[in-house]
C-alpha cells in the first residue's frame, strides 16, 4: 500500500463519513426527542434528494431554493407524521401500555409508504444524480484529490453539527427540547408542551434529512431504494459515536468511512460491505454506549 | 343378432370412433384448440423493478397481436393472459401454477428478472410445460440446461462478460485488464466467462474488484485498480456504482478506456447526466445486446411499431425490444411445429431454432443442451452525448462459466 493510497483513502473516508453522519444526525435527533428509532430516516433523505432534484429540474429554481424547498417540505412531512400517526398511537394506548415498539413499527411502515409513493413517478425509474452546486476542477492537496462537492459536504455537515450543538446547548428552545427528551413527565410538570416539542423535533430532524438529501444527492446517485443502505451506515455511525451524542455521531461516521476505505485497500473490496457490521459488533461488545455516548444505561423497550 | 341391432352397433361404433378421434385432438395438450393457443405472459408491472418488465411485456403482446392480425399460426390465434410477477420468485412460482392449473395455458412466456424466473423452473419441468423467458438473462435458469426452460434473449451474464472482455482484448488491444463486478452470483457468472476468455487470449487480469451492490464509496476499489496499472478497465457494475466508477476514474486522472456492461447503463443520456462531466467519458464504451441504437436504421421500425401500439409510451425503455425478440422466437417455434401442436413437439422445435431477429446483436440459437439464446454483445462508444456502434459483435463460445 502506497502512502498516496493511504492519504487518499483517509480523505475520501472523511467525506463518506460525513455523508453517514448527516443521515445519522437526523436519526439521533429523533431518538433524543422521543426515544423512537426512526427506520424511515434513509427514506427522508431520499425524499429530500428527489424534492431537490424536482425543484431544480422542473421548477428550475436556484440551488439555495432547492435546499429550502426540501427542508420545508420534509419539516412538514415529519411534523404531520408525528402529529397524525405517533400521537395517534399514544392516544389509543391504554394506560400503562408500552407504545415504543408500535411507534418504531410505524416508522418502518412509513419507510415503505415513502418508497412506494416515490415509485409512482416514472421519473424515479432511472438512477438520478443532482447537478453539483459546487463544481470545478478537482483540488489537489499534496497527492490527495478532492472534489469541491466533497469539501462542501464536509463543511456543511460540520457546520450543521456545530449549529445543532449550539442550538441544544445555548438556546432556550434547545434546552426545552433536551428537557423533553430526558424526562417528558417532569418537562410537562414545569409547563413545557411536550407533544409540541416532539413535533418540532420530528420536523427539525426531517428538515435536516431533506437538506442532507440535496447535498448527498449531488454526490451519490439516487433511486427509491437509496435510503436503505445509507440508513444502515448511518445506524453504524450512530452506534459507534453514541446514539445520544451529536458530536459522537459525526466522529462515528468519519471513523466508519475511513475504516471502510482502509479495509478496502488492505484486505479486499468485498470486505467493505461487512465492515460496518463488524465495527458495530465490536462497539456493542466493548463500549455499548458508543465513543461519546456517556455512561452506559439500560432501558427496557 | 337382428339386422336392426347390427345397424345400431355400426352407428354406435361410428360415434365411438368419432368421439375418440375428437378426444385425441382436444386432449393433446391444454391451451390448444383448432382456433387458439393460450400463452401465459408475465413480467414485473408494479414494484421497484417494474421498469424492467412493463415495456417488454407490452412489446411481446404487440408482437402476438400483430401475428393474429396476419392470420395467426396455422389458423390458430394467440390469446395472451398477462399477469404482474413483481420480479418476485414466489410470485412467479404461484403464477406458473395458476397459468397451468387454472388458466390451462399451453405455455408460459415471462420473467424479466433472473432471481425470479428460477421460482418457476422446478414446477414447469415437473409439469412439462414450456417456459420461455421474456427478458431475464436468467443464468441460473439456463445453466445447466433443463428441457422446458429457454431464455437469455439479452444474453446471459456469461455472454455479457465474454462480450466486454472480447472487446477489451480484440477491439482495444488490452493485455492488462482490471475488472470490477458485484460480489453476487451475476458478478461471478460475468467474471467467470470473462476470465476464461482472457486466459484463452493470453491477457492478464491485473485487478479483480468485487463490490457490494449498495456501495457508496468506490475509493478503495478504484485505488486498487489504479495501482494495478491496467490497459483497460471493465465494469460490470449496476447503474449507481457504475456512475461512481466513471467519476472516480476521471477524478484519479485514469486515461485508460473504461468499458461498462449494459446493466450499468440502461439509459446512456441519464448516465452521462449522473456522471456530470463529459470529460470523464472521453474514452468510454458500453455493451448492449442489440444490433443498433434505438433510433438507428435497424431498430427504428420496432420503435415506431411500439409507439403506434402504445401512444402513452413514446419513450420506452431499452428493454422493450427484448420482449419482441422473445415473442418472435415463440412464434417461430410454433410455426415450425405445424398443425399438430403439442408441448413436446414445441420444445423439440425450440431446440432447432436459429433465428436472426433483426433486433439483437447476433442470431439466437438453441440446441439439445443449450437453453441460452444469445451469445454476443455489440459495443457502443459513448462520449456523453452521442453513442456510436463499433463494428462487429463480440461472441462467447459458451465454454466455462458460471459458478453453477
Amino acid at each position: 500500500m502506497s502512502s498516496m493510497a493511504l492519504y487518499q483513502s483517509i480523505a475520501s473516508g472523511i467525506v463518506s463519513g460525513c455523508v453517514y453522519a448527516l443521515v445519522a444526525l437526523s436519526v439521533v435527533l429523533i431518538f433524543k426527542a422521543s426515544d423512537v428509532v426512526n427506520f424511515a430516516g434513509g427514506e427522508f433523505v431520499m425524499l429530500g434528494a428527489f424534492a431537490g432534484l424536482g425543484a431544480l429540474t422542473f421548477l428550475e429554481v436556484p440551488y439555495f431554493l432547492a435546499y429550502a424547498i426540501a427542508a420545508v417540505a420534509l419539516f412538514f412531512l415529519g411534523a404531520i407524521f408525528n402529529k397524525v400517526v405517533l400521537e395517534g398511537v399514544l392516544k389509543r394506548a391504554k394506560h400503562g401500555q408500552r407504545t415504543l415498539v408500535a411507534m418504531v413499527i410505524a416508522t418502518l411502515g412509513l419507510s415503505y409508504v415513502i418508497k412506494g409513493g416515490v415509485r409512482l413517478f416514472s421519473f424515479t425509474e432511472e438512477v438520478r444524480r443532482l447537478p453539483s452546486a459546487f463544481s470545478g476542477p478537482p483540488i489537489f492537496i499534496g497527492p490527495v484529490v478532492m472534489q469541491w462537492q466533497d469539501i462542501a459536504i464536509v463543511s456543511i455537515s460540520l457546520a450543521l453539527m456545530l449549529a445543532l450543538y449550539i442550538f441544544f446547548q445555548k438556546t432556550l428552545t434547545g434546552k426545552v427540547l433536551r428537557a423533553t427528551s430526558q424526562n417528558p413527565r417532569a418537562a410537562a410538570l414545569v409547563g413545557i408542551p411536550v407533544q409540541l416539542m416532539q413535533l418540532y423535533s420530528w420536523g427539525l430532524a426531517c428538515a435536516i434529512a431533506g437538506v442532507s438529501g440535496v447535498l448527498i444527492g449531488a454526490k451519490l446517485p439516487v433511486s427509491p431504494d437509496f435510503g436503505g443502505p445509507i440508513m444502515l451506515l448511518a445506524f453504524a455511525a450512530a452506534i459507534i459515536g453514541g446514539f445520544t451524542s451529536l458530536p459522537g455521531v459525526v466522529i462515528g461516521g468519519i471513523l466508519l468511512g475511513i475504516i471502510q476505505n482502509l479495509v478496502g485497500i488492505t484486505i479486499s473490496s468485498t470486505a467493505i460491505a461487512v465492515t460496518p457490521f463488524v465495527v458495530i459488533m465490536l462497539v456493542l461488545v466493548f463500549r455499548p454506549q458508543g465513543l461519546l455516548g456517556g455512561r452506559h444505561r439500560i432501558k427496557k423497550v | 343378432m337382428t339386422i336392426k341391432r347390427l345397424s345400431q352397433l355400426k352407428i354406435f361404433s361410428v360415434f365411438l370412433a368419432t368421439a375418440l378421434c375428437a378426444g385425441a385432438t382436444y386432449a393433446a395438450d391444454p391451451g390448444v384448440t383448432d382456433t387458439e393457443i393460450v400463452i401465459g405472459l408475465h413480467a414485473p408491472l408494479s414494484g421497484p423493478l417494474a421498469a424492467f418488465g412493463q415495456d417488454p411485456l407490452q412489446a411481446a403482446k404487440m408482437w402476438y397481436e400483430d401475428i393474429n392480425k396476419k392470420g395467426g399460426i396455422h389458423g390458430r390465434k394467440i390469446r395472451v393472459i398477462a399477469e404482474d410477477d413483481k420480479c418476485n420468485a414466489n410470485e412467479v412460482g404461484a403464477l406458473a401454477r395458476k397459468f397451468v392449473t387454472v388458466d390451462k395455458v399451453f405455455m408460459i412466456n415471462g420473467g424479466s428478472c433472473t432471481a425470479s424466473v428460477v421460482g418457476a423452473q422446478e414446477f414447469v419441468n415437473r409439469e412439462k410445460v414450456p417456459f420461455v423467458m421474456l427478458n431475464a438473462s436468467g443464468d441460473p435458469a439456463v445453466f445447466p440446461a433443463t428441457r422446458y426452460v429457454f431464455g437469455a434473449f439479452p444474453g446471459s451474464q456469461g455472454a455479457i462478460g465474454a462480450g466486454i472482455m472480447g472487446f477489451a482484448i480484440e477491439g482495444l488491444k488490452g493485455k492488462r485488464i482490471a475488472y470490477i463486478a458485484h460480489n453476487d452470483e451475476y458478478g461471478a457468472s460475468n467474471y467467470g466467462a470473462a476470465k476464461a476468455l482472457a486466459d484463452k487470449a493470453g491477457a492478464q487480469i491485473v485487478a479483480y474488484e468485487r463490490i457490494a451492490l449498495s456501495i457508496t464509496d468506490v475509493t478503495a476499489p478504484m485505488l486498487n485498480v489504479r495501482a494495478s496499472n491496467p490497459d483497460v478497465i471493465i465494469s460490470a457494475a449496476y447503474p449507481a456504482p457504475a456512475v461512481l466508477i466513471a467519476q472516480k476514474a476521471a477524478e484519479y486522472g485514469m486515461k485508460q478506456p473504461l468499458v461498462q456492461a449494459i446493466q450499468g447503463i440502461p439509459a446512456p443520456e441519464v448516465f452521462a447526466k449522473n456522471v456530470g462531466n463529459n470529460d470523464a467519458l472521453k474514452n468510454f464504451y458500453y455493451s448492449a445486446p442489440v444490433n443498433d441504437l434505438p433510433d438507428g436504421p435497424k431498430q427504428i421500425k420496432w420503435l415506431e411499431m411500439y409507439k403506434k401500439a402504445y401512444p402513452d409510451r413514446l419513450v420506452p425503455s431499452v428493454f422493450m425490444v427484448y420482449g419482441i425478440s422473445s415473442a418472435m422466437v415463440v412464434t417461430t417455434a410454433l410455426e415450425k411445429v405445424g398443425k399438430n401442436l403439442t408441448r413436446e413437439r414445441f420444445v423439440d422445435a425450440m431446440e432447432t431454432v436459429k433465428l436472426d431477429s433483426g433486433i439483437m446483436a447476433a442470431p439466437f440459437e438453441f440446441g439439445k443442451g443449450r437453453r441460452d439464446a444469445l451469445r454476443a454483445q455489440s459495443i457502443f462508444k459513448f462520449d456523453g452525448v452521442k453513442s456510436t456502434l463499433m463494428p462487429g459483435f463480440y461472441t462467447w463460445d459458451g465454454s466455462t462459466i458460471s459458478p453453477k
